[in-house]
């Protein structure tokens, strides 16, 4: 019983690796698409300056800083939430956690390219890292923009490993089933897993230490990346309470985030029988505590704003609240708390359709919330002589719309060529003991002891 | 002692006629963008001219304030900067390192006075316009950040010329270029570390205040209040 | 490897640097020819040289820096580059009179008069209709054989007096030279032609005293400055003399700050900076300079019989001006009596103080009644020649009456000389310019630039810039000995001097002119010091003869009912552009206008209550409609003008001038009513009334470099 179980398991988890559709190959040309549109954008950009996009005195930054504000909230959600999940050992969570992972690695690496691509001079991003040079320059290390540097960097590679960490199994286990050049790619990454009871232990505790070391990396990223802006004297943004703000909100887009990733892979990839209800319902349930701690935060900054009554934040403050912006800043409300609120709280509503539907409000909040904290300020510094307004010109639409592409498209790849759901930590849900007494069921056991 | 170069800007004398404003295009190679670019907000102007409108008619009183880099000595566009193209010098200018500005534009973000300026494109001199370039100032190319410098490539050459005559720099002998044009004398150029210079004295002025001093960013710049006139004044 | 020794390294650069100048051979870029450099040249080190800027009367000394330069010139039929001394920077002349080492803006972007990309760079000729600005390159030898047989034709015929000069307001040895020339031939008076310029107040000095030359304030002495009208820190006459002065006046003298007082019904540059701001009605001003005379007789405070000359040309002066009681003045002005009262007390108690009358403030039907009255109040303060108080500067020669250049064109010439003046452009549209240019049948133009009007001429024989010619100024200070200078650089292109062009001419004809200097160098050289512009003028023998009646008050007429045209339209000379001539130079395009922050772009000034009223947006298109002519341009909302009143700055509406002025904004000179100063026949161009109406949204045509207006906006206010 336990074995047909299992064997089902593998079968159904690893099907997407051997059996390509038409499908994939026309959503891959499609995304390919539009990725490369975002590329050919990005070139006419370099070659012509900045000035394409609608960025202008006295507003420099616009739609690519609020892209990558946007990309590294969504990072959070993978890492941080798998991390948490594995510490509490939370059951539900095995089906979960890949997926999140991964949303983690692929949007951090689209939100690093952002700062770039937001660059005068790309083409000497170089100059921000720290390398021995012959004239002995190094980067300002008070910048707050190198401290995203090291953090982003840190963060991606500590995402990194512990995604691929708990991949090594399910490698394994591919190379197994594999013949020819297959076999020795996933050969190759599988690193010589052999299945043993020292291996398992290894992996046991790399887990662990990787799941503590990662939450404080976490936590640093998302602050150190409200740094870049409350560390500038600019009305609204100089404030102490940015950075748990910004990891709240980074968390909060994350869940939403996973939720959709999670939804759409559930149909596309028929994982119906893994991804349950209770999933979506359970993560829902994170997502509405986000809200609400999110609501919280956006009301202490508010009110600390008012109530000091300074007139340069002050002109921000009513421009998000009754000026030029209140369509956004009202918008993001309602996608942020107003809507998510009832359908998240009420039992009746927190069905999938529901859970994805609010999560999908909370994406397009939480981009808001990056837009309103980027622009308005910027246009609103003390001098109003020097205000301006920004709004994005279509290229930067073209290179935010391709990121969504990438995102799309890298996500696709993965599961094609990636278990998307964790194989072992499945078959370690069915068998909560085996892995620690494999010997005990030689058979089922086989399935992962495999003779070279 | 290094000098520490600073300005005193009187409202009292400025009448904002603006002719520091070309002047400096003039001196600095100061690029126009065009009706299209000034139209998108990318119009450079090291120097402004600050107009604020207050009352209604017929009482309308009207403010005029030349708003320039203030040279902070506590600059928060040097700190951001996460390659040192924007620093502080020995003679307390915030240089701009055009070579070393990589485009971020957080320098311009994190300055309270908004006198930063970014090159969208590359500047178009139509030919011959480009022969009126002062080759004394670089021409500053697309994707960098570029901002008021004191005229720094006046102070080099007097300083070259003082040291090759042997003798210090007189007060009111080095001026920028928008001090030196401007009809009212309303700008004061000088070195602060001379407590006789007549920048030092103005900034002692009772009418003297800094602008956005509560930032902390510590400007070089003394903006001299605007007086009333009462019949006592005159007498 | 070894490093590199110095033997080492001159061999690799020398055999790079063939390898790399033989490899250059194929680029076309490097087989431009070099011309053999001017000598002198030290590189990296400035001289600098004196010259006059020649964009406005004031004629303020400069010194250009120069420096060494790569041109590509044009020489002796060949195009190549030519390392050459190029003015770099302008700045003041500390040395001179005028400028005292200060610059305006419009001084500061005069050099790029010089280098401009589409000056006028050889003799043209016209290839398509009159106006039409195509025209294709001649040579200089072809051009001048055009022009002379055009003139010997005219001598022929005995028509000499066919030939006619325009320019604009020139120096005086210049002016001279032209005079003496057109005057050999027997050809008519030249005329100078300033849209917005001060012939009424010429007039009204010539009156008062005796003096038909701009009147200055010596503002670093004085305690208390009046001004009617007059933008005299922003665009009058000679700003920065002006502005000198005035930081002078308010911060120059310890424990001393005068006062400056602005009446105007519109704020300019300079009521901006005033101490107090007084709003007028339109077309008043006299009425309030005769009520606060009276407040000062009545109060006995100064005598009637102080005023001498200048009193005696006002009605009723001698008897205390009974007519303008401070209530009476209320009444008339809209300046409530008691504050005339004040003022009137204050300018009599502040010695020394002067009153100053200019621009909008003369441009009505009733102009010349307010220079007087202006001058009378300034006689009955006792300043004038005293420290401190205006200054009337020597005579000179009077302006044409009426209006030289609309009785030249009725005059209908048969050969019309151009020297940069547009009144294409900037003549009032009744009289009609375009369409009599075009009945003339020879027009030659020296200008720079192909503007409105030289897209009329037939030929176009290029000037060149002040900085690649000798130049001169008229004089000022105590020294009454014109300003000349010689030229800072050599020409840039095929151009050759105006005075130059008109003397070979003459030598040329075929009776050649007698008793002409050789060229325009000579004659500034042999001009001495003591020779003042005085020279000659058939316009000197009117001189004498404007003493018109004792003048009283009547009210200026307005074109317009109220009813149907209930806004005072109040064009105004912009900070930018003055009255146009200056819109081709890029500096000051995207120079933001003092008050409005307008960059590239025309706006009509409406006042915010009249605009909420008419549900006008900022940016919002207007319609101006008066009884001539209607235009649209986008609304700024600024307290600074009247709800009884729209104001627009004089100098965008270009159709034809460069490529950074043609086609941009629109020019409120068009839709002004034919009116003019009843005495002088000057343009009377705040006299005209329309309507306006929201005409739509904004688009995008005006440009503001500033967000918000106010240093404490409402909410909604800015961007």
């Amino acid at each position: 019983m336990n074995r047909t179980l299992d064997r089902s398991l593998a079968d159904d988890l690893v099907r997407p690796l051997f059996h390509t559709s038409v499908w994939f190959y026309g959503l891959a040309l499609a995304l390919g698409t539009v990725v490369a549109s975002g590329l050919a954008a990005w070139g006419y950009q370099i070659w012509n300056g900045i000035g394409v996009t609608g960025k202008r005195w006295p507003v420099f930054w616009g739609f690519y800083i609020t892209n990558f504000v946007f990309w590294i909230g969504i990072s959070h959600a993978g890492t941080l939430i798998s991390a948490i999940l594995r510490l509490v050992n939370a059951r539900w969570r095995r089906p979960v956690t890949r997926c999140a992972e991964v949303i983690t690695v692929f949007a951090l690496m689209i939100g690093a390219m952002f700062p770039l691509i937001h660059l005068g001079r790309p083409w000497l991003f170089f100059w921000m890292a720290p390398y021995p040079s012959s004239r002995d320059l190094w980067p300002n290390f008070r910048s707050p923009l190198v401290w995203d540097f090291f953090a982003i960097n840190t963060y991606l590679l500590g995402s990194l490993l512990f995604l691929v960490l708990p991949m090594i199994p399910d490698f394994a286990l591919v190379r197994d089933r594999s013949t020819g050049l297959r076999r020795r790619i996933y050969g190759a990454l599988a690193l010589g897993w052999q299945g043993t009871t020292k291996q398992w232990h290894r992996l046991e505790a790399a887990m662990q230490i990787m799941a503590i070391a990662i939450l404080p990396v976490a936590v640093s990223v998302h602050t150190i990346v409200s740094f870049d802006f409350s560390m500038a004297p600019v009305p609204m943004w100089h404030s102490t309470i940015f950075g748990p703000y910004f990891v709240a909100g980074a968390i909060f887009s994350g869940i939403a985030a996973l939720i959709v990733a999670m939804a759409v892979l559930r149909r596309a990839l028929k994982l119906e029988a893994y991804l349950h209800p209770m999933h979506f319902e359970n993560l829902g349930k994170l997502l509405l505590l986000m809200s609400l701690l999110w609501v919280y935060f956006v009301f202490a900054e508010r009110l600390t704003v008012w109530y000091g009554n300074e007139h340069s934040e002050m002109s921000v403050f009513w421009t998000h609240q009754t000026g030029n912006y209140a369509p956004l800043f009202w918008t993001m409300v309602a996608c942020n708390f107003l809507i998510p609120f009832p359908i998240l709280a009420l039992r009746k509503l927190r069905t999938i359709p529901g859970v994805v539907f609010a999560s999908v409000t909370v994406l397009i909040g939480m981009w808001l919330e990056r837009y309103l904290i980027v622009v308005p300020s910027l246009g609103h510094k003390a001098l109003p002589y020097s205000w301006g307004t920004y709004g994005p010109e279509p290229i930067e639409i073209v290179i935010m719309a391709s990121t969504f592409g990438a995102m799309a498209l890298l996500y696709t790849l993965f599961a094609r060529f990636v278990p998307i759901i964790s194989i072992w930590e499945m078959k370690v849900g069915q068998h909560p003991h085996r892995h620690a007494l494999p010997e005990e069921d030689e058979e089922a056991a086989g399935l992962w002891r495999v003779r070279p | 002692m290094p000098y520490r170069w600073g300005m005193a800007v009187d409202a009292d004398r400025c009448t904002g006629c603006e002719a520091c404003v070309t002047a400096c295009h003039a001196e600095n190679n100061i690029p126009t963008v065009g009706p299209e670019q000034a139209a998108r907000g990318r119009a450079m102007h090291w120097m402004r001219v600050e107009r604020y409108v207050e009352g209604d008619f017929p009482d309308v009183r009207v403010k005029f304030r030349p708003v320039l880099c203030q040279q902070c000595d506590a600059a928060p566009c040097e700190a951001v900067c996460p390659t040192y193209a924007s620093h502080h010098t020995e003679e307390g200018l915030n240089a701009q390192v055009y070579n070393r500005c990589i485009g971020t534009r957080y320098c311009g973000n994190a300055c309270a006075y908004n006198v930063r300026f970014f090159n969208f494109f590359n500047p178009v001199w139509e030919k011959p316009l480009n022969l009126q370039l002062n080759p004394d100032v670089s021409v500053r190319g697309v994707g960098i950040m570029e901002k008021c410098t004191f005229c720094v490539q006046r102070i080099k050459a007097a300083k070259t010329v003082v040291k090759a005559e042997g003798r210090a720099l007189r007060d009111g002998e080095l001026q920028p270029a928008c001090a030196q044009a401007c009809p009212t004398s309303a700008i004061v150029f000088g070195d602060l570390n001379d407590p006789e210079s007549r920048v030092s004295r103005l900034a002692r002025s009772p009418r003297g205040s800094k602008l956005l001093e509560e930032t902390g960013a510590e400007p070089k710049i003394t903006y001299l209040a605007k007086l009333a006139w009462d019949e006592s004044d005159a007498r | 490897m070894s490093p590199l020794d110095r033997r080492q390294f001159i061999k690799v650069t020398a055999v790079t640097g063939t390898a790399a100048a033989l490899a250059a051979c194929g680029n076309p870029e490097h087989q431009i020819i070099r011309f053999i450099p001017e000598d002198d040249l030290v590189p990296g080190v400035a001289t600098w040289k004196p010259s006059y800027c020649p964009l406005c009367a004031a004629g303020c000394g400069v010194v250009a820096r120069v420096m060494e330069g790569d041109a590509e010139v044009f020489r002796n039929g060949q195009a190549g580059v030519m390392r050459m001394a190029l003015a770099k920077k302008l700045e003041g002349n500390p040395d001179d009179p005028v400028s005292r080492g200060k610059l305006c803006p419009r001084g500061q972007a005069a050099i790029q008069v010089t280098y401009h990309p589409d000056r006028v760079a050889e003799p043209l000729k016209r290839a398509g209709e009159r106006g039409e600005a195509r025209f294709v390159p001649i040579g200089w030898d072809e051009a001048l054989a055009e022009v002379v047989a055009q003139l010997d034709a005219l001598a022929a015929a005995g028509e000499t007096a066919g030939l006619a000069c325009v320019s604009r307001p020139r120096g005086p040895l210049r002016a001279a030279l032209v005079a003496r020339v057109l005057e050999g031939f027997g050809g008519r008076a030249p005329v100078a032609w300033e849209a917005m310029g001060d012939d009424v107040l010429r007039r009204a000095n010539g009156v008062s005293f005796g003096s038909h030359a701009m009147p200055m304030v010596d503002l670093a002495d004085s305690r208390y400055v009046m001004a009617f009208g007059a933008d005299f820190l922003g665009t009058w006459h000679a700003p920065v003399t002006f502005g000198v002065g005035y930081g002078r006046m308010r911060q120059g003298r310890p424990g001393v700050r005068g006062k400056l007082v602005q009446v105007e019904p519109r704020m300019s540059t300079t009521g901006a900076s005033a101490d107090e701001w007084v709003a007028i009605r339109p077309g008043t001003d006299g009425v309030l300079a005769l009520g606060l005379a009276h407040v000062m007789l009545a109060a006995g405070l100064r005598q009637a019989s102080d005023a001498g000359r200048a009193g005696a040309a006002i009605a009723g002066w001698s008897e205390g001006l009974s007519e303008y009681t401070p209530a009476r003045v209320e009444e008339i002005t809209g300046v409530a009596a008691a504050r005339v009262e004040r003022l009137a007390r204050e300018l009599a108690n502040h010695p020394p103080a002067a009153v100053l009358i200019g621009g909008p403030a003369l441009a009505h039907t009733n102009g010349l009644f307010h220079a007087l009255a202006v001058n009378a109040l300034n006689a009955l303060l006792g300043s004038v020649g005293q420290p401190g108080g205006l200054v009337v500067p020597p005579d000179v020669p009077a302006p044409a009456s009426p209006a030289g250049l609309a009785s030249l064109l009725e005059a209908a010439p048969t050969v019309l000389l151009l020297d940069e003046a547009n009144p294409v452009f900037d003549a009032p549209p009744s009289w009609r310019v375009a369409e009599r240019l075009r009945a003339i049948p020879f027009i030659v133009s020296f200008g720079s630039f192909i503007d409105e009007t030289s897209a009329f001429a037939d030929l176009i024989l290029p000037d060149h810039s002040f900085l690649e010619s000798w130049v001169d100024a008229p004089p000022a200070g105590s020294d009454s000995s014109p300003r000349v200078a010689g030229p800072v650089m050599r020409p840039l292109h095929r151009t050759r001097s105006m005075p130059d062009v008109l003397l070979d001419v003459s030598r040329r004809l075929a009776r050649p002119l007698a008793g002409l200097p050789e060229t325009f160098e000579a004659f500034v050289s042999a001009a001495a010091p003591a020779t003042p512009a005085s020279a000659s003028g058939p316009s000197r023998a009117r001189a004498t003869a404007d003493a018109p009646a004792a003048a009283a008050w009547a009210p200026p007429r307005f074109d317009g009912e109220a009813g149907e045209f209930p806004f005072h339209f109040l064009p105004y000379a912009s900070q930018n552009f003055l009255d146009g001539s200056l819109a081709h130079l890029p500096w000051l395009q995207e120079m933001p206008d003092p008050l409005t922050s307008g960059m590239w772009s025309s706006w009509v000034e409406v006042n915010p209550r009249t605009a909420e009223r008419l549900g006008i947006a900022q940016g919002d298109i207007v319609e101006v409609r008066s009884a001539h002519g209607v235009l649209r341009a986008p609304a700024v909302l600024l307290p600074s003008v009247g709800p009884d009143a729209v104001a627009m700055p004089v100098g965008q509406g270009h159709t034809e001038f460069t490529r950074y002025a043609s086609g941009r904004g629109v020019n409120p000179l068009a839709i002004l009513a034919p009116l003019t100063d009843e005495a002088t026949g000057m343009p009377a161009w705040s006299a005209t009334r329309v309507q306006i109406t929201r005409a739509g949204s904004g688009d995008g045509s005006l440009i503001l470099f500033a967000g918000a207006t106010r240093e404490r906006p409402d909410t909604h206010e800015g961007r």
